[in-house]
């Protein structure tokens, strides 16, 4: 009779830790995409401020071309505003993309081929426009 | 105006836009593109070029958010991306080499579609309960159906996916409308998960907003590359657009703010006469 009560009670227990590890996984990507996407528009709006207040101090006229990512580097070492208003603006339109790729690892760790092929598909889609801008 | 004028004004737009745009659950894009071509009178795709960039500046602040509140069905978002991301590079290939007029007219047509889906009639407790019956395979093998936490009701719903053929239809229009006309498509995919695929609202509308930001994305690239994107514009855009909406997700979790949809509704009606007269009469409307 106790054996039979304390098997039950030790089965209880695992199936809760199993539901508290399930729950705490999916908290865990939901958290860490949250902080991608937060952060990379915090980041992007940082450097924007920056490239306006450099621009400023400079006495540059503002940009009305973006710099291709070739140049970038090449910008923001001599440190011209205009790459750090490119870099801003090309650091939004790369967040999502981190999103996407975390989502795909996430998918792999859990083993879920189906979605791993779709967001496989969504990452590739995206690959199109970042090799254009190349 | 002069450039710095301009710029000013274009932050305080993108501000509104982001605000309004996060309040009434439609992006900020519909908003921002007439007041930059009309007003401020920014040839039409660098608009769409610049619009782009602000919808994924409000995507990425308000889809942070929902996440975090468990809103969005990051399946259902993944599955329907395949088709926004396509849609959205053949939208964005189209809006470039086509010729600005059948832009504007056609942003003209979206709008007074998105000004129809606003003033559509609030969804009761019952659409929100869960309908039984045996679940189609493909939305099983997907595992689709999911659960939210309604924090108006306080209660948790279960509901399952259903159509999710004519779902995905809908969701590459969306995409296109999105890389063509530089608006986030929350108007199509809002309704289009709601209505045709039994998503409750509040789930539907996290759940686009989520997707808006990749589907973005995919076309911004393409613009970026073809040089219609002007950095200070865009720069004024995150930056006013990011604080508006801040700010509006705040408020938005605990507004009905059914009048108000009204008022917009004919509003957005307005100004998207205004935007398709400019295709026939480009003399006369500014």
């Amino acid at each position: 009779m106790t054996t039979a009560r304390s098997g039950f009670s030790f089965v209880q227990n695992r199936i809760a830790a199993l539901r508290r590890a399930v729950v705490a996984e999916v908290e865990d990507l939901n958290r860490l995409i949250f902080h991608v996407l937060r952060g990379g528009v915090v980041v992007s709006v940082a450097l924007l401020l920056f490239g306006f207040v450099l621009g400023g101090l400079t006495g540059h006229p503002l940009p009305v071309h973006t710099t291709s990512l070739r140049d970038l580097s090449l910008e923001l070492f001599k440190f011209n505003p205009d790459g750090y208003l490119s870099l801003g603006v090309l650091l939004l339109i790369f967040t999502p993309m981190v999103r996407v790729f975390l989502s795909l690892i996430a998918f792999a760790e859990e083993r879920d081929w189906t979605y791993v092929l779709l967001t496989g598909i969504v990452f590739a889609n995206l690959l199109v426009g970042v090799i254009l801008v190349g | 105006m002069s450039p710095i004028e301009v710029l000013l004004i274009l932050a305080i737009a993108a501000f509104l836009a982001g605000f309004a745009g996060s309040f009434l659950g439609i992006g900020g894009g519909i908003l921002l593109i007439p007041f930059m071509t009309l007003v401020l009178a920014i040839p039409i795709k660098a608009a769409i070029a610049t619009s782009l960039i602000g919808v994924i500046a409000t995507s990425s602040g308000a889809a942070s958010v929902y996440v975090r509140d468990h809103l969005t069905n990051l399946r259902l978002a993944m599955f329907l991306e395949v088709g926004t991301t396509l849609g959205a590079i053949a939208g964005a290939f189209i809006g470039i080499f086509v010729e600005a007029i059948y832009l504007y007219f056609v942003f003209g047509a979206a709008m007074l579609y998105a000004a129809a889906t606003m003033a559509r009639r609030r969804e009761t407790a019952k659409d929100r309960a869960y309908r039984e019956g045996e679940e189609p395979p493909l939305v099983k093998r997907l595992n689709l159906s999911s659960v939210y936490f309604d924090q108006e009701d306080q209660a948790v719903y279960r509901y399952r996916v259903d159509r999710v053929g004519a779902g995905f239809g809908a969701s590459a229009a969306a995409g296109v409308a999105s890389g063509l006309l530089g608006v986030g498509g929350g108007f199509i995919k809002v309704p289009a998960m709601n209505v045709i695929m039994h998503v409750p609202m509040k789930a539907a509308v996290a759940t686009s907003n989520f997707m808006i930001g990749v589907t973005a994305a995919a076309s911004a690239f393409i613009y970026y590359s073809h040089d219609l994107v002007n950095p200070a514009y865009a720069a004024m855009v995150i930056i006013g657009v990011f604080t508006g909406t801040n700010l509006g997700t705040r408020l938005l979790v605990r507004s009905k703010a059914s009048n108000v949809r009204i008022v917009f509704a004919i509003l957005l009606s307005a100004i998207g006469i205004a935007m398709a007269a400019r295709a026939f009469f480009p003399g006369v409307v500014p």
